[in-house]
């Protein structure tokens, strides 16, 4: 392991807050409420989406095909693979274990599908993402993109707002 | 207990391959990693024509295509002109009748979205997608 991760382990609380004496300001009190209840919509909506999906993944498949990029053994393994890496990185959020690594693989996630999306109507696909099953099927391309681009910049707040702790705590 | 960023991510993978397999395991049945479409929601040429009478054949392929040739008696109803097409179509189907699709080859999907369409938006029962499409069809002929 390298020594910059290792150090890091040793010094940098992944789940709990910081064991300073110096008592928090009202200020800092409000953004961690802030950036705590963003962390809670994110993971819900990572949590429901992956719920819907891991509950149909037949139609998850389908949707995944119908973007026309990988072949259809690869669409199935998703389907089945991709809910569920949801689900526990919006739990990792809620219990703040694992959170950098799921925060991580959130915005991998979610900057695949935006740029997935933009593809695919670049390449006159009309397609449903199919990022919320049922529910987003009469979506329009700009209801998608837009909650797309807002979970993005979510999640890339949380990491750098986390990644700003991290480098106070050290 | 703190992990590194590469660690934490590979913990999440590993985490989430597990229930993903239980799903594979559970849905094997309704799912084909083979194709699209379930060996079940196939039909050979030989086997659609054994059907005889009681078929109705659908043209899942572009308008231009149709027109320059297709299964005898067969009804054009494809994505491009879906709403136009369907009145049409189920004008002509009855209870009872299976439903043939296809599409121009192997590797096409035309004919496997015309046939989702016809169970989920129609709600019609006995809907087939035609293995090899119009190619298979002509080598048949």
């Amino acid at each position: 392991m390298g020594r910059v991760a290792e150090k890091e382990m040793k010094t940098t609380p992944n789940t709990q807050p910081s064991t300073s004496n110096v008592e928090p300001s009202a200020g800092a009190t409000t953004s961690n409420i802030f950036w705590r209840t963003v962390d809670f919509v994110v993971a819900g909506i990572f949590i429901y989406a992956g719920a819907i999906k891991a509950l149909d993944p037949v139609q998850f498949a389908s949707d995944i095909d119908n973007y026309k990029t990988l072949p259809w053994p690869v669409s199935v393994a998703l389907a089945f693979y991709l809910p569920w890496l949801e689900i526990f990185c919006g739990f990792s959020l809620v219990v703040r274990s694992l959170y950098r690594g799921a925060l991580s693989i959130l915005t991998a996630l979610i900057l695949v599908f935006t740029l997935m999306t933009i593809a695919a109507k670049l390449r006159g696909l009309d397609i449903t993402c199919g990022c919320f099953g049922h529910a987003s099927q009469n979506w329009s391309f700009t209801a998608h993109l837009a909650l797309d681009l807002i979970l993005l910049a979510a999640v890339i707040f949380l990491l750098g707002v986390r990644r700003r702790e991290l480098a106070v705590n050290t | 207990m703190r992990y590194s960023l590469v660690r934490q991510i590979l913990i999440l993978a590993v985490l989430a391959l597990i229930p993903a397999v239980g799903g594979a395991v559970y849905f094997r049945h309704k799912i084909s990693w083979r194709s699209a479409i379930l060996p079940s929601e196939m039909v050979t040429v030989d086997q659609a024509r054994a059907w005889g009478e009681n078929v109705i054949w659908v043209d899942a392929r572009p308008d231009e295509e149709f027109a320059r040739d297709h299964v005898p008696a067969a009804l054009s109803l494809n994505e491009d002109r879906w709403n136009e097409l369907l009145p049409q179509f189920l004008a002509a189907w009855s209870p009872g009748k299976k439903i043939v699709v296809y599409c121009s080859s192997l590797g096409c999907n035309a004919s496997r979205e015309v046939a989702r369409r016809l169970r989920r938006e129609a709600q019609l029962p006995d809907v087939f997608v035609l293995e090899g499409g119009w190619e298979e069809w002509l080598k048949k002929r």
